[in-house]
């Protein structure tokens, strides 16, 4: 039963995914992109859920569905003069497609033929919850973590200091 | 009995069908969601007949959950509960929202954004099906905030004109105060009972009263703000910016009413702590008082409407204060029937007369026959004229009142049923009667027609059900007590009567002038909503653009000075190191400049410049190197 | 029926080459800026599903691809947020978000 349920979660979510990205991709509206870009990143969300990492779902959501999503719209406003700007000509880039057609073609081989030397496909039942995660993250990874908000403090810097006025 | 599940799956799915079409697509597949909630109201009717001969609320005829996250000890799930309570809503949000989805194909039929219309009309129906069915708070609040934005959408649906905007955001952010509250109700609620399931809360805990009184307090908020309720009323005239069967479906028969279910399901907590009843109650029958007098001095004919709903939910609220759950969960069935019914008619009218301007209406009789039959039944209804339904459920209300013993409240609701049937006449005899305001009068569509006559009989008959659906619910049903009935009866009917003598007795050429004059200082209070909107104005958003001032300048002057600070000692440092770099390295890059320079001479040629040309050749050879990796590693 | 077969590591992993394959082919051939920073946030989005879809099946218990998950966010955040700025400044400067607007270090 829950292997079902699992089993259809999975699909649509890698559907509403996919094909969010495609549409994503595909709409010559700016504004809509980055609303389907939403939409897959609450997708990712529920796979998050699925993998049970639901502190990856949350900070997913408030993150990407959130702060991003919203630092998008934002800059779409400002770098757009007229409504209309918005409505873009679509570029196939039939070099790029050549391109990532190879690329992905090798990628989804090597997985198809390396995959059968992995163990096989199923979750293991435990997981450790979030608390442990927490523990985990605060003793054995606090330094990177550290780093990691040095990180985003120099760029929030840098971001205000380059988008900010006529500041040179 | 698991297709209960696919009630709200369905219209959730034509929203998902529809939602990424384009837009010249999407206007043609308009029929997939209106197949949907026809679907989805054939299987409610299954589903109420299945649970028929009904129970207790919270008696499960159906429950299925799946837990889909845990964080820690906390297990969030979403489930289906069918009792008879949902199996009631089931039912009545289905039945309303087919008959505007099929009323909204002849309304809506010339917009060129019909399909995003019924896209979003759509998840509306799927999220209050979900609240319906939902067996644990959180998913009820998770579907409530999803409405919230349906309705904003479509309060703005014609967002190029400035008052649908400006009233989509009022009546998003007047109830999103009211989802603060709720969102720390079910904090606190959690924080005491340990779950947000239905069983467990309502049933199994045993609430202290304090607690008990916060957390129902704090619901109450929620459900103010949803349903319209004094104070936080001011955004629902607003939002009659928005399309007529639009408000016929989420500002009369069933978003609004999601405030009156949220506290009918958690009556229990309210029992527990007893003086949130009252409070309760008080609220109530300020809103009823207070929406009938506003009604009462509105022009347009939607906003009469729109106090009429504020009025009629404060009476559902009243009932619930005294306790009854069942006469107030009745008033709520039988007022979405003849309030979506009177919206659709308004519907119509507008259309018709071009205008939503009542005195510049009149003779529709004669020309409208069938919006006239049935905006007179959903009139009588609301003014509660036997036998249409608003006199039972009204009846019923008023008998719990009388019977609890709330003297004081029930004169007052006496007296709100008065000003209803006075404003219920005043509209129906400046709109029907008199001289033909313009001469293109003709009657609509048949696709507008039918919902309106299905709605209609169900309004004129649905009252004989009384005490069978008292049954349904579990609780002793008997027919209204023949004193109250005729004292009900005999108010309204003076109401009605009043109306006539000052609206309808000659044609047309009535004077409220002295009137208004007599009591200017009541006629004015109320045609400024009684000063509502500019103590808000005042009071919160004046302030608010102030804070946002000072922040502003805060911003500019502590914030920019550090990060500029900040950058003036990068630079400091970086001109250090400059020097640093003057004297000391360049000595030696310069003679390795020299050898590179020869060589870039060379290489410049492939650096065309296009960022994505660079990162093209990148991929490509990637590209080559795992195609090397994958054809060795065979 | 295979479809409703219990999902594998080898699901998720083919969901994220599918995603990062789109992500690329957005970063390769959009002439807008903002479009091919949403495309490197697919791309990014694509690597946080593997690293977490593989330390669940791999080493549940030590969680490290889901940590590791987190500092990547991390840097993704970073990486728009820089990256938007600097849309911002190229719009101040030439009045457009053409990637091709920045060709400053042709040879």
């Amino acid at each position: 039963m829950t292997d079902t349920v699992s089993g259809v979660a999975f699909l649509a979510l890698s559907f509403a995914t996919i094909g969010g990205a495609v549409m994503m991709l595909a709409t010559r509206n700016v504004v809509h992109a980055a609303f389907w870009l939403l939409e897959v990143m609450l997708a990712t969300a529920g796979i998050y859920l699925l993998l049970s990492a639901e502190f990856l779902a949350l900070v997913q959501v408030l993150v990407y569905a959130g702060s991003v999503a919203v630092l998008l719209l934002f800059t779409i406003m400002l770098t757009l003069r007229r409504r209309e700007d918005a409505v873009r000509d679509f570029e196939p880039g039939w070099g790029s497609v050549v391109i990532v057609a190879l690329f992905g073609g090798s990628l989804l081989f090597a997985i198809q033929r390396f995959g059968a030397q992995m163990r096989p496909g199923t979750m293991p039942e435990t997981v450790p919850d979030v608390a442990a995660f927490g523990e985990t993250l605060f003793t054995q990874w606090a330094v990177p973590f550290e780093i990691a908000s040095l990180v985003l403090l120099v760029a929030l810097v840098g971001a205000v200091w380059w988008s900010g006025g006529d500041g040179s | 009995m698991s297709y209960v599940i696919a009630i709200p799956l369905l219209p959730a799915i034509a929203f998902a069908v529809l939602g990424p079409l384009s837009n010249r697509a999407r206007n043609k597949a308009v029929w997939v969601s209106v197949a949907a909630v026809a679907s989805a109201l054939v299987l409610s009717l299954i589903a109420f007949v299945q649970v028929w001969p009904g129970g207790h609320e919270g008696e499960a005829a159906y429950h299925a959950s799946v837990t889909f996250a845990s964080i820690g000890s906390v297990y969030l799930g979403v489930g289906v509960l069918l009792d008879s309570v949902s199996a009631v809503m089931l039912v009545v949000v289905t039945l309303v929202a087919t008959a505007v989805m099929v009323y909204s194909l002849g309304y809506m039929h010339r917009d060129a954004r019909i399909g995003w219309y019924y896209a979003v009309l759509s998840l509306f129906t799927a999220a209050m099906l979900m609240l319906v069915v939902s067996d644990n708070f959180l998913q009820l609040y998770m579907a409530w905030e999803v409405m919230g934005l349906c309705s904003y959408l479509l309060i703005g649906f014609w967002h190029e004109q400035v008052a649908p905007r400006k009233a989509s955001l009022k009546a998003f952010l007047t109830t999103r105060v009211g989802d603060v509250g709720f969102a720390i109700g079910l904090a606190v609620m959690y924080a005491t009972a340990g779950s947000f399931d239905f069983a467990v809360v309502l049933h199994d805990f045993q609430w202290a009263p304090a607690t008990a009184t916060a957390v129902a307090l704090l619901l109450l908020f929620g459900a103010m703000g949803k349903s319209a309720q004094v104070p936080l009323h001011v955004w629902l005239p607003d939002a009659m910016a928005g399309p007529t069967p639009a408000s016929a479906l989420i500002h009369a028969a069933t978003m609004v009413a999601a405030g009156v279910f949220l506290v009918a399901r958690a009556l229990p907590i309210f029992e527990a702590s007893g003086i949130a009843l009252t409070i309760t109650m008080v609220i109530g029958v300020v809103t009823a008082l207070l929406g009938g007098l506003l009604a009462a001095v509105q022009h347009d004919i939607k906003k009469v409407l729109a106090y009429s709903t504020i009025s009629q939910l404060g009476y559902m609220f009243v009932a619930l204060g005294a306790g009854g759950l069942v006469a107030g969960f009745y008033h709520l069935v039988t007022h979405a029937f003849f309030k979506s019914l009177l919206f659709l008619g308004a519907g119509v009218i507008i259309h018709a007369a071009h205008t939503q301007d009542m005195r510049e209406m009149g003779g529709l009789a004669k020309k409208m026959p069938v919006t006239t039959v049935t905006f007179t039944i959903g009139s009588l209804a609301l003014a509660g004229i036997f036998p249409f339904s608003g006199f039972w459920s009204k009846d019923e209300i008023l008998t719990v009142l009388w019977h609890g013993e709330h003297y004081i409240v029930f004169a007052l609701a006496l007296a709100a049923a008065f000003v209803t049937a006075v404003y219920v006449a005043r509209l129906w005899f400046r709109v029907f009667t008199g001289p033909e305001q313009t001469s293109e009068l003709k009657e609509a569509h048949i696709e507008m027609l039918v919902p309106m006559g299905v709605l209609a009989a169900i309004s004129a008959v649905i009252g004989f059900g009384s005490p069978y659906f008292a049954q349904f619910l579990g609780h002793e049903g008997q027919w209204p007590d023949a004193a109250i009935a005729l004292t009900s009866t005999a108010v309204a009917g003076l109401g009605l009567a009043l109306g006539w003598w000052v609206y309808g007795r000659r044609t047309r050429v009535i004077n409220t002038r002295p009137l208004k004059q007599r009591f200017a200082v009541v006629y004015d209070a109320l045609s400024l909503k009684l000063y509502f909107d500019l103590t808000y104005d005042y009071f919160i958003v004046k302030q608010f653009s102030r804070l946002a001032g000072a922040l502003a300048t805060f911003d500019r002057v502590v914030v920019d000075g550090i990060v500029n600070g900040a950058g003036a000692v990068w630079r400091a440092g970086a001109e250090v190191g400059s020097l640093l770099d003057i004297h000391v390295i360049d000595g030696a890059v310069n003679g390795t400049a020299t050898i590179v320079k020869a060589a870039g001479a060379r290489v410049r040629r492939l650096q065309v410049g296009r960022i994505q040309a660079y990162q093209g050749l990148m991929v490509g050879a990637l590209v080559l190197l795992m195609l090397w990796f994958v054809v060795k590693g065979a | 029926m295979t479809l409703l077969q219990p999902v594998g590591a080898l699901s998720f992993m083919t969901l994220a080459a599918v995603l990062f394959s789109l992500g690329l082919y957005g970063a390769l051939s959009r002439k807008s800026t903002v479009m091919v920073l949403m495309s490197l946030e697919l791309m990014a989005n694509a690597i946080n599903i593997n690293l977490v879809a593989l330390s669940r099946f791999s080493a549940p218990a030590e969680m490290t691809g889901q940590i590791f998950a987190v500092f990547s966010m991390v840097v993704s955040a970073a990486e728009i947020g820089l990256g938007l700025a600097l849309v911002l400044a190229l719009y101040r400067q030439r009045k457009t978000v053409e990637v091709d607007a920045m060709q400053e270090l042709k040879g």
